[in-house]
């Protein structure tokens, strides 16, 4: 297929699932049959697609572990991983139809993948932490008026605060939940907006990242 | 209402386009983080170290509104790349959406061909790492063992943005951040020496490009926020007085 | 040996200086607790004076969806189990689904949190597991026209048909409240494929992060309650006056929140001495 039959059949099927979803989303209150299966094929191609992570995966390591690049070793590491939670699952699944049912499946997802995805989420913590002590500096009025308020709204998200001081969660919670509020809805709104402006490019092929690089000049 | 007021969205953008199309001239203010981009491409080549582009794991293309910052960031990914062929330096592309993979490979093929070096991509410079903590990590492992000069983190960014951020502030590389997720631009802002905020995000193909309908379409955006500025302040006039039947009309 | 002053080594001391300190200050209120009071914001009090009371009958259906992972069970865990036995409280039943791969994981540690309120219950009738879902803001869509097509059978692998409540559910006209409680953008699947939509009543659980972010969507009517973080969390166990893992980790909060603005501070004396001296 030509590169512009392939972007001619991109344009036509992102415009007509377009037009589908807006008809269902706005004029029928219940359910229409047309949209409802768009939507389970969007689903259907979303696990597809899972399934090329996979294989794009192995095939990433598999030619590393060949190849003996720099830390090959992981790579193998991550085969032996992928191929163990792989069979153990499936001889789970198809043994009671719930992959954690396998005794060596659930073990490594409780003791092993568990506790280190809580790990990496701790670590966020101190980054902050790391982060604030680094750019959280009064460099200028603004930057110190800044710097006040967010004093205020941490001191205020715990009880703390108020020990300290009986007025700090009266301006804490003034700072979050109304000083902000403007300010996030307009981030909404213009965010918002630049997205539909975004997608109404797209849909009459100007944007390069829709159709990965192939987009009308 | 809703839909009136889409559709009149999108005739006041198609209106723009079209005097752009026509020669009208609109210039839109310059987005020092797009114009960045060639800067830190420049000093990747100047340290002879790779350029990372990322877009955070938040952009499954099946979100509403993560995916088109993905698809934002792709554009921007071209942009990237054809200046870091240019000046022959290696981008790595770490990307955690196993559905935005083929744009990814699609888009770096495309412009390394551009170039004319298509000989030069290789397919290994895009890293595919599922998974939040995966990905979060490996990112962190690949700024310490490769410590890339410049890194481009732009796209829907959940936790890791803070994280993969300041990993790159440690090893000193001049960062470019870009997210339309506000609970993350703080972090981002704090962390990275350029930044592109909410729309900036969407704009960026349109100031890379210069073209003169995408400039159009940024224009009728400007003059739909007009419109929503003059609701606001009617709206408030109105609620003041306690005259309702506009957020009432708006609520349909 | 560098020619720093004291205020430009206040402005640089070593982050893993700070690492430590962290490390520390979060460890100590677990061994020498404090336990100061937790004051209940009105976001968390309409969270959950909106699932009892009137607001809610026996044998009212509500979606609990488990839109975090174990990584994140400290901030959304706690606030969760309470809503959920709030609900158990009311005769109503739950629908419990998730979107994150370990979510059986986070329903076995809800069941165990909430054990005694569980063990009135019976598997199928009062509530239902349906176990992890993909497909994102579709799926979501999805899910309020025609549930059992996103949901043909529970986490169990039991059809839909043999389920006495999903006998009741197929879609969001069937369902009288939808608590969301995530760390990514679940919650605002539900919010424009739900709530825009439909109208259903809906409420966020969320990581303290997005409590910015949620917070105008709280103020504009979409959410009738929200939970911020741990902080939310704890506020719902003194609703509920049955403390649990969120009022523990108050201590710790404290500890952290004060360290990290004297971090600051300190920063900021070095940096504008400095600034002076110059």
């Amino acid at each position: 297929m030509s590169n512009i039959l392939k972007r001619e059949a991109v344009f036509a099927v992102t415009g007509l699932v377009t037009v589908l979803m807006f008809v269902e989303y706005f004029f029928f209150p219940q359910d229409w049959i047309v949209a409802s299966t768009i939507r389970n094929w969007a689903v259907i191609i979303y696990n597809i697609s899972l399934g090329l992570g996979g294989v794009r995966l192995i095939q990433q390591h598999v030619m590393g572990t060949q190849r003996r690049k720099e830390n090959w070793q992981f790579s193998a590491l991550f085969l032996v991983a992928f191929v163990v939670m792989l069979l153990t699952g499936l001889a789970g699944y198809l043994g009671t139809g719930v992959a954690t049912s396998n005794g060596i499946y659930n073990w490594l997802f409780v003791n092993v993948y568990t506790p280190l995805g809580s790990t990496a989420y701790a670590i966020t913590g101190f980054y902050i932490f790391s982060a604030a002590y680094r750019a959280f500096r009064a460099r200028n009025l603004d930057a110190a008026l800044m710097l006040v308020a967010g004093c205020f709204v941490i001191l205020s998200n715990a009880p703390v605060g108020e020990v300290i001081w009986s007025g700090i969660p009266a301006i804490g919670e003034w700072f979050r939940f109304v000083g902000q509020v403007p300010g996030m809805r307009a981030f909404e709104v213009v965010g918002a907006l630049g997205m539909i402006a975004y997608g109404f490019r797209a849909l009459l092929g100007k944007e390069r990242g829709f159709y990965a690089g192939g987009a009308e000049e | 209402m809703t839909f009136i007021l889409l559709i009149l969205t999108f005739a006041v953008m198609y209106y723009y386009m079209y005097l752009g199309k026509h020669g009208k001239v609109f210039k839109i203010r310059t987005l020092p983080a797009i114009q960045a981009i060639p800067e830190a491409v420049g000093r990747s080549a100047e340290m002879g170290q790779p350029v990372m582009w990322t877009p955070g794991i938040a952009g499954s293309l099946n979100d509403s509104t993560q995916g088109p910052q993905t698809l934002a960031a792709i554009s921007i990914l071209e942009y990237v790349a054809e200046e870091a062929v240019k000046a022959g330096v290696k981008i790595a592309a770490i990307c955690p959406l196993p559905d935005a993979l083929p744009l990814v490979e699609e888009t770096m093929r495309t412009a390394y061909m551009s170039q004319g070096k298509p000989e030069e991509f290789n397919i290994d410079s895009i890293r595919f790492l599922s998974g939040q903590s995966a990905y979060m990590t490996g990112t962190l492992g690949y700024l310490q063992r490769e410590r890339p000069a410049s890194t481009i983190l732009v796209g829907g960014f959940y936790y890791e943005a803070v994280i993969i951020a300041e990993g790159g502030n440690t090893i000193g590389a001049m960062q470019i951040g870009g997210t339309n997720n506000i609970h993350q631009m703080p972090f981002l802002v704090a962390t990275c020496d350029y930044m592109l905020l909410a729309e900036e995000l969407y704009a960026a193909g349109a100031a890379i490009s210069a073209n003169p309908d995408m400039l159009g379409s940024i224009k009728g955006e400007d003059m739909i926020k007009w419109l929503i500025v003059v609701l606001i302040c009617v709206g408030f006039l109105l609620g003041a007085a306690r005259i309702t039947f506009l957020a009432d009309l708006l609520r349909v | 040996m560098s020619d720093q002053n004291i205020f430009d080594k206040l402005q640089n001391i070593d982050r893993r200086v700070f690492y430590w300190v962290l490390f520390i200050t979060l460890m100590v209120p677990f061994i020498y607790p404090i336990g100061l009071p937790v004051k209940v914001v009105q976001n968390t009090r309409d969270l959950y004076e909106g699932i009892t009371g009137d607001n809610i009958n026996p044998g009212d259906i509500a979606i609990m969806n488990f839109g975090y992972g174990v990584s994140a069970w400290s901030e959304c865990a706690p606030g969760f189990t309470v809503c959920a036995k709030a609900l158990f409280r009311e005769g109503a039943r739950i629908v419990f689904m998730g979107s994150q791969y370990d979510v059986e994981l986070s329903m076995n540690k809800l069941m165990n949190d909430a054990r005694e309120d569980f063990a009135n219950k019976v598997y199928g009738v009062d509530y239902v597991f349906l176990g992890y879902f993909t497909g994102g803001e579709s799926a979501i869509a999805q899910l309020a026209t025609d549930a059992w097509t996103v949901y043909p059978s529970d986490h169990y692998v039991t059809p839909d048909a043999q389920i006495p409540l999903m006998q009741d559910f197929h879609g969001w006209q069937d369902v009288t409240v939808v608590l969301s409680s995530d760390t990514g953008d679940v919650g605002s699947y539900f919010l424009r494929q739900w709530q825009g939509s439909h109208g259903t009543r809906l409420a966020e659980i969320g990581i303290a992060m997005n409590g910015s972010t949620d917070y105008p969507y709280y103020l504009a009517g979409n959410y009738f309650g929200l939970s911020i973080g741990s902080r939310g969390g704890a506020e719902l166990e003194v609703l509920i006056r049955e403390p649990g893992e969120a009022t523990t980790a108050m201590d710790s909060i404290n500890a952290s929140h004060l360290l990290i603005v004297l971090a600051v501070i300190l920063a900021n004396v070095g940096y504008l001495l400095s600034r002076r001296k110059a």
